[in-house]
């Protein structure tokens, strides 16, 4: 029989978790209340002795000194409660746990259908409690009825024997699977089991895949395996592989671009390739240390003579946008496991983040799914549990607001890793699936997770339906599979290795059956999470935490001792064959066989139009003129959500386990700053060093997404050249984030204009790339990012994001002691500015607070630029610089604030030779490109100003001793002002938030 | 295994004290803890805690078990908890016998949870295997990772013998010591409360956040058993190594690079833990 175990704090103690909440109901709802506690519930369905149930409750789950628990409600003084617990069929971590700590206590297996339900049950005391309030503490704080159930008990309504009840949320399908079979008569009927099943087939994929299934040739051969139409395990697998997920099918697509202004037509076909692969295979060719390229899980740069790095950037916006938490933890994890699916498997090092929400004090019309407030906890959240449990140190990002993300967010995920360059005398980097290797399916199981992503959302959920769409990641169970992988490369073991992830097996089998050359799939062999899957849905769900690793037969049972020694779990679910079709089974008959050769041939192009008009034509600088209060605009510029201190976030991740972070997010003495890059030193035993930075400047779109995309990508170029990295040896990550670019009349009437922003940022990252012999290791371009959003009086509005380029780079430092960071590092060093300031204030955070865009985005001139990019460099390996930043976001102005902030230490300042044709706010705050902040100390001036000899070199003035900041210009004193004064405005916004 | 110690008080100490580093379920500062414990002279081993649980590695091929930082389990249940409990279950006493026999054990973070679950910390006297004291979810609501100052207090501790004043970071979500009242007397009479929050002076942090950064009671950091052989603590000493760990390294490179000298890289504060460790069984006979 079931029972319920309830667990808490002693009354004498803090709870934490309820104090945490708490806080949150007043800053969300303005709700006071004198007490939150929590209790930790466990159903556990389970068949047991009341002796053992009595065992299990001391010597397991209550800690003798700091824990009460009971199987009857521990619950007595509150005023309102809420219970919150897992819809059946997601991932419940901690119950799986809970079960298999039962067993190890008991010294045996529980049996099938055995079951351990976790949930929690928030105790509210004080404070104005009706239904209503309590219905929203749920709704909008507590849990996302995605993949949430919560019960609302007021006091009254209270039953001390019972309680909450008993609640398993069991999954019972009851459901004989079968493989649906349609016979596409038309394409009509074809389009409509599109629509029907949500494959989003393409009108012009149509006929092509309708005529495959009616050559005779097919026929006759279908045939010969007992199949004759076309199968839903077919159908799903073309959708797959057809989708602009898995085909980036919108960057391979033909663009007829077309400047409205000068009425020059031209094609882009494939951006991808024009744009992407072929400068970055130029590019390969001057640089040995590219070791692996455009074909990988990511890509692979040389460290040293032992060792390769292995990068790679994703976003996951679409399921964080609907379950916040469970969409980035999905997402973090998830891009782990590309390093680890690339080569024969990298271990992982270090983790990236950026975030891309509305206003997290939004209080506008707008009705988004979740407040941008609430959005945000949940996607920090997120990357903490899936960074820290992983113990793979979070050591750089990003977080920018902008009111264009309130239609969706953006979480971007990054993902670094260490590959050994040979493995038992095999190359790390290569691997091969091979016509004869068995196939393994490793990790978690599979259930309905995932299956068509959120178009599933749409449709009615019923006690007992797996709420599978949205999932929650399973760092964990992610952790022992990726220990036991690494032991199994270690050994040899491993031909061939991928991830399991967008698509499942479906992607991950079909993109390594085309490697192979032919494959053959036993789907029943497949574990599950509970029966009564359907063989397409086992084929396409896209349940975490797995890969898919082939090994020689002979290897079979070595390798699965080594996954029973880390609790992993690894099946033979098929093998790789040279047939030259992908043939998949289901309890020994065929229910897909599709000649791989069928996806090489020629699907059309997707085609776009693309409009553009010049920002020139469209836009205009407006007229202002000098602030006359510049300390006050100061301190308001530290206040702005884009630039203030964010603090909060990092502490949450653990940025330094496993011992590297040489240079880790935060630099400082007086205040905590944020570092140009962080500086990993990846092998414990070697001083060389891996600087990664993070840029991106979305709201330069507004003017024109070529200058957004140049100056993100030398934003990126400089952050390492300021941490020490080196211009020889620069890698990138290209991660697009764009609105739909597909022109509709009524959906999207600005979609040629979308499309022609697009072509531009490509253009752009094309033409930097070269400039700054950057090969691109890795990428990935997340479309769609619109949403519709009911206004005040229910209307909906299409809301747009800004087209967005997060850019990663990455350089190495020979020798990680000579590593820079920003501060200042001793009064009466000399700061100068190095590179030119124009009067590029468009699109800059000055004009923003002023309610501006303008026109005159800051350009890059990366010929002009290179020349002392060289220098920098030259001067750092020379040990004469002090100090190094870049300049970017916020200006000179802000910039000089933080690296004194960092220092603790003031400066006097004479910008007069600081764009000097211009006010003194376009020397204060313009975000002109190619600049950077340096301290010199006195001894080195003589040698660093001949360095810089015909450059742009400005000496502006000194380091003080004292914490006056002080910024002239000319006779005029701009501003005067206290360090301390400076950090508040700096801190004020987010500072109380832990 | 359980009870049986082939091994008792032969083995002849080589050169080199073997260190056993638990990994695996979860834990994460596997690596690190065992370069740490290389550098400082041992010989130190990553074991897979499930060779440990079933048997396949006897903890007396050892001399100091060290139980390093993570998530065992995902410590969802309590930080340490089913660690604890797995490892109680296949090893019964045979813990307390390593101990009694002169052998050590670390608990780092995750471990020290581990350490506190098992009942080998605060180890009394006639009270052993006993769980007295708790880590319990920060104050502040949420994991920390923070550089803190600590103050060390004289006591018989081994690893901590020359240590007064250090900086290591902390990274946790649960490190809040908590013991009832008598049980902290007892800790403080018996000198068993080796490492404190302080500030940056060396005073008490007095609870105070951020340089208490939990809410520890007495501003506790770490505890070490009566014998002084077994140590749990939050903060990470592995994390301080090289003096290229700490956050404001670069400061100091600075000033040497002033006087004309290369910035050498030195030994961070928390490799004393680790060396003393090592100095400690190659004088002892185990």
């Amino acid at each position: 029989m079931a029972v319920r175990l309830e667990i808490g704090w002693r009354p004498e103690l803090p709870d934490a978790e309820g104090e945490t909440v708490r806080r949150q109901a007043r800053e969300y709802f303005g709700l006071e209340m004198d007490m939150v506690r929590v209790l930790r519930l466990l159903m556990l369905d389970l068949d047991l002795s009341q002796e053992d149930m009595e065992a299990i409750r001391t010597e397991v789950f209550t800690h003798p000194v700091t824990q009460v628990s009971g199987f009857k409600p521990l619950a007595r003084d509150f005023d309102g409660a809420i219970w919150v617990g897992f819809r059946p069929g997601v991932r419940d971590t901690a119950g799986a746990v809970a079960q298999e700590a039962i067993e190890a206590y008991l010294g045996r297996s529980l049996p099938a259908g055995a079951g351990v339900y976790t949930s929690k049950l928030f105790l509210f005391s004080g404070g104005p409690l009706d239904s209503g309030k309590l219905s929203q503490i749920a709704r909008e704080l507590l849990a996302n009825d995605l993949i949430q159930e919560f019960r609302i008990f007021a006091r009254k309504d209270w039953d001390h024997e019972t309680g909450v009840g008993i609640i398993l949320p069991r999954v019972h399908l009851d459901h004989t699977p079968t493989v649906a079979v349609f016979e596409l008569e038309s394409l009509e009927a074809l389009r409509e089991l599109s629509r029907q099943r949500h494959l989003a087939l393409r009108e012009a994929d149509l006929p092509i895949i309708r005529d495959y299934f009616k050559r005779p040739a097919v026929l006759a051969r279908r045939a010969a395996v007992g199949l004759k139409a076309a199968t839903d395990v077919e159908l799903e697998y073309l959708a797959q592989a057809r989708s602009d997920h898995c085909n980036h099918n919108t960057f391979r697509g033909r663009f007829h671009y077309r400047d409205l202004e000068s009425g020059e037509r031209l094609v882009l076909d494939n951006p991808f390739k024009a744009c992407i692969e072929a400068p970055t295979r130029e590019i390969a060719r001057k640089k040995p240390w590219v070791v692996s390229v455009l074909w990988d899980n990511a890509g692979v740069g040389q460290f040293d003579a032992d060792f390769s790095y292995v990068i790679k950037g994703e976003t996951h916006n679409s399921p964080s946008n609907l379950e916040a938490y469970g969409g980035s933890l999905t997402g973090i994890v998830g891009v782990y496991r590309d390093p680890l699916g690339t080569g024969k498997g990298a271990k992982l090092i270090a983790g990236l983040y950026g975030f891309c929400v509305g206003p997290r004090d939004y209080a506008g019309p707008l009705k988004p799914r979740l407040h941008p407030r609430r959005l945000l906890d949940g996607v920090i959240e997120g990357v903490k549990d899936g960074g820290n449990k992983s113990g793979v140190p979070t050591i750089n990002g990003a977080l920018y607001f902008d009111d264009t993300y309130l239609g969706k967010c953006l979480v971007f995920v990054g993902a670094v890793g260490l590959l050994p360059r040979t493995v038992k005398g095999e190359p790390g980097a290569q691997k091969a699936a091979r016509p004869g290797d068995i196939i393994l399916m490793c990790g978690g199981r599979v259930g309905k997770d995932g299956i068509h992503g959120v178009t599933a959302s749409s449709e009615v959920a019923s006690p007992g339906t797996p709420a599978g769409h949205v999932q929650i990641g399973d760092p964990y169970t992610q952790k022992n599979m990726q220990d036991f992988l690494l032991e199994a490369r270690d050994q040899g073991l491993i031909t061939f290795i991928t991830d399991c992830g967008g698509g499942g097996l479906s992607s991950a089998l079909g993109e390594s059956a085309q490697k192979a050359g032919g494959i053959e799939v036993w789907l029943e062999q497949v574990p599950l999470k509970y029966q009564g899957l359907d063989p397409w849905e086992i084929w396409v769900s896209e349940s975490q935490e797995r890969m898919v690793v082939a090994i020689r037969p002979e290897n079979e049972a070595f390798f699965k001792n080594l996954a029973r020694k880390h609790a992993v779990e690894a099946t033979v679910i098929g093998r790789y064959t040279d047939t030259g079709v992908l043939q998949v089974n289901y309890q020994g008959q065929a229910c897909a066989y599709i000649d791989l050769s069928f996806l090489e041939e020629e699907f059309p192009p997707w085609e776009f139009d693309a409009e553009w008009l010049s920002a020139a034509r469209r836009l205009s600088e407006p007229v202002l003129g000098e602030p006359a209060d510049h300390q006050g605009f100061l301190l308001e510029m530290l206040d702005r959500p884009n630039i203030c201190s964010r603090e909060w976030i990092t502490r949450q991740y653990d940025h330094e386990v496993q011992g590297g972070s040489v240079l880790k997010p935060l630099i400082g003495r007086q205040a905590q700053v944020p570092g140009d890059a962080a500086v990993l030193r990846p092998r414990l035993d070697s001083s060389r060093g891996l600087a990664v930075s993070l840029a991106l400047n979305p709201a330069y779109s507004r003017i024109d997404t070529y200058h957004m995309a140049a100056v993100t990508i030398d934003e990126a170029v400089r952050r390492l050249l300021a941490v020490g990295g080196s211009l020889t040896h620069i890698a990138g990550v290209d991660n697009f984030c764009w609105p739909n670019v597909e022109y509709d009349p009524k959906g999207n009437p600005d979609g040629r204009y979308k499309a022609a922003q697009l072509v531009r940022a490509t253009w752009a990252l094309r033409d930097l790339c070269l400039a700054y012999e950057i090969p691109l290791l890795s990428g990935k371009d997340s479309m769609y990012v619109d949403g519709l959003l009911p206004g005040a009086f229910g209307e909906l509005h299409r809301v747009s994001g800004l087209p967005t380029l997060f850019f990663t780079a990455v350089s190495l430092l020979e020798e990680l002691t000579r590593a820079l960071t920003l501060d200042w590092k001793a009064p009466g060093d000399l700061i100068y500015l190095v590179g030119q300031t124009h009067p590029e204030l468009g699109g800059s955070e000055f004009y923003e607070m002023l309610g501006y865009a303008g026109v005159s985005v800051p350009q890059v001139h990366p010929q002009e630029f290179l020349v002392y990019y060289r220098l920098l460099e030259e001067a750092g390996r020379g040990q004469l610089l002090a100090s190094a930043h870049g300049l970017y976001r916020g200006g000179l102005g802000v910039h000089l604030a933080l690296a004194s902030l960092a220092a603790g230490l003031g400066l006097e300042v004479d910008l007069s030779p600081v764009a000097p044709e211009s006010p003194a706010h376009v020397a204060l705050y313009a975000e002109s490109a190619g600049r950077f902040l340096v301290s010199v100390a006195p001894s080195n001036q003589a040698r660093f100003e001949k360095l810089f000899n015909g450059q742009p070199l400005y000496r502006l003035g000194e380091v003080r001793r004292d914490k006056t900041f002080k910024i002239n210009r000319g006779r005029h004193t701009l501003l005067e002002t206290s360090l301390n004064t400076l950090q508040a405005a700096w801190q004020r916004r987010f500072g109380n938030l832990i | 295994m359980k009870t049986e110690n082939p091994k008792t008080k032969t083995e002849n100490l080589s050169a080199r004290p073997r260190a056993l580093v638990l990994y695996g379920y979860g834990l994460n500062c596997d690596y690190e803890t065992q370069f740490a414990f290389a550098r400082a002279g041992a010989e130190a081993v990553r074991v897979h805690a499930s060779e440990l649980i079933s048997g396949q590695v006897s903890l007396w091929d050892y001399h100091l078990l060290a139980v390093p930082g993570g998530f065992s389990w995902g410590d969802d249940h309590g930080a340490g908890v089913i660690l604890a409990l797995r490892l109680k279950l296949a090893l019964g006493t045979a813990l307390r016998e390593f101990i009694a026999a002169g052998r050590l054990v670390l608990g780092i973070c995750n471990g020290f949870q581990v350490l506190v679950n098992l009942g080998l910390l605060p180890g009394f006297k006639g009270r052993e295997g006993e769980r007295l004291v708790a880590l319990i979810p920060n104050d502040c609501g949420n994991f920390r990772d923070a550089w803190v100052h600590l103050k060390v207090l004289p006591s018989n501790c081994l690893f901590t013998q020359g240590l007064e004043l250090l900086e290591l970071p902390i990274r946790h979500g649960e490190g809040k010591f908590y013991a009832p009242r008598e049980v902290l007397q007892e800790l403080a009479d018996g000198g068993q409360i080796v490492i404190k929050y302080a500030t940056a002076a060396g005073e008490a942090a007095g609870g105070k956040f951020p340089e208490n950064p939990n809410g520890s009671l007495m501003d506790i950091a770490g505890i070490c058993d009566a014998s002084g052989r077994v140590l749990g603590l939050m903060p990470h000493p592995e994390a301080h190594i090289t003096s290229t760990q700490h956050p404001t390294w670069t400061l100091d490179a600075e000033t040497w690079r002033r006087r004309g000298e290369p910035y050498p890289e030195k030994a961070g504060a928390g490799l004393t833990f680790f060396k003393n460790a090592v100095e400690y069984l190659r004088g002892a006979v185990v």
